[in-house]
């Protein structure tokens, strides 16, 4: 019998692609979460996925990853899946919550949005930059990242033996994709993000997203979410904790992969519109099942594909 | 455009799929000249490296860093002209 890990992606790193002609925009719980989404936070998630509207572009992708998340995972609930552990990687956070019910969906987004608008405030006042390095091993990134003391550089990311993500002061980070490319990097390039997200500078924030859930009551997951930090399943009460200091955090997903491998689960479902987690696993494990639910629909009706998961 | 070897551009559409799991997929449904990253196939950086190293394995040709891997990475084409000029 199949072990299936539900994995909620981070924040999209371009505008999803909704075209007229897209399956999703037929879905009912699509339609449904947009509507939400424009009632609650006044976003336009189809008008934001055709326009070139750049400001607040981060808060923008933020919400939009939130609720295509969100609306994945009601697809594959709907067609009967059902996970045996939930794993997230870095903003994923919040979809996760939501979909094992430790908060609501409205409260999902509402978290979304408003630390979103705390880092947006941080990006513009105190600036930063994030890269993804690809083909270095991590004694090379963490050194590039020693070679350039005085940009508090620090790996946000460990994504696999060789993915890795940079954050820290943007000319610092500038710095780093030239040294990174110069050993022989497969791949340096700077991600959307106007601040250093996941690195110990933005912990000064901790405080301000503690206060701001204090307004949310949290239930006990319904569906365990693996803490990549202990690997362990997160409780209930240290929920909050989590939240507020991960921004500050390193996201540990190789391990958190690992983990669930060792665990005996066999299937990775990424629950989003994106396939970066599914590409990640399938280096870390090339042997485990790994898909995206954005990537397939007609697919997921099919039964052979449906029978291992369905309870 | 420059001959190559049509059983390489075969089995180079065949390595693709599988270092790249597109179990969807079949050689037919790649286009020789179609660009690799982007548009095209819509390949990224993760699957850039599952390539380098499928080359190394496959082929035992090296990609030694990014300003290569983006000339040889263009199509299936350039990808067969590397090996070929490596092979030599």
């Amino acid at each position: 019998m199949g072990r299936t890990a539900f994995c909620f992606p981070g924040q999209l790193q371009e505008r999803p692609t909704l075209k007229e002609d897209h399956p999703l925009r037929r879905d009912p719980h699509f339609k449904e979460c947009v509507e939400m989404a424009s009632r609650q936070a006044s976003f336009d998630l189809l008008r934001f996925s055709f326009k070139g509207e750049e400001a607040g572009f981060n808060l923008k992708l933020q919400i939009a990853t939130y609720l295509l998340s969100m609306v994945h995972f009601s697809r594959l609930r709907a067609e009967g899946w059902v996970p045996d552990i939930i794993t997230e990687h870095s903003m994923g956070i919040y979809a996760a919550l939501a979909a094992s019910e430790a908060i609501t969906f409205e409260e999902g987004l509402w978290i979304t949005e408003s630390i979103g608008r705390i880092l947006e405030r941080e990006g513009a006042s105190s600036g930063g930059a994030m890269a993804s390095i690809v083909g270095l091993p991590s004694g090379e990134v963490e050194k590039i990242s020693q070679d350039l003391n005085g940009f508090h550089l620090s790996i946000a990311n460990y994504n696999g033996s060789k993915h890795f993500v940079l954050s820290g002061e943007e000319e610092g980070i500038e710095k780093a994709i030239d040294l990174a490319l110069s050993k022989k990097a497969i791949s340096a390039t700077r991600l959307t993000f106007n601040m250093g997200l996941h690195s110990p500078r933005l912990s000064v924030l901790s405080g301000e997203i503690r206060a701001l859930l204090k307004k949310i009551e949290i239930r006990s997951p319904k569906f365990p979410i693996l803490n990549h930090w202990t690997v362990r399943p997160l409780r209930r009460e240290e929920i909050k904790d989590f939240l507020s200091q991960e921004i500050g955090q390193p996201v540990y997903w190789d391990r958190c992969v690992e983990k669930l491998i060792q665990e005996g689960i066999n299937q990775f479902i990424e629950v989003g519109h994106g396939a970066t987690l599914t590409k990640l696993i399938r280096w870390i494990d090339r042997d485990v099942e790994a898909f995206s639910a954005g990537d397939r629909f007609s697919p997921l009706c099919h039964s052979e594909l449906v029978s291992e998961s369905k309870r | 455009m420059a001959e190559v070897d049509s059983e390489l551009i075969e089995k180079l559409k065949q390595l693709i799929i599988t270092r790249l799991k597109l179990a969807d997929m079949t050689p037919e449904m790649i286009e020789t000249d179609a660009p690799l990253f982007g548009e095209g196939l819509g390949l990224d950086s993760i699957d850039a490296l599952e390539l380098v190293l499928g080359l190394e394995k496959e082929f035992g040709v090296v990609i030694p860093d990014a300003e290569v891997g983006r000339t040889v990475f263009q199509s299936v084409r350039t990808m067969a002209q590397y090996v070929e000029d490596q092979k030599r």
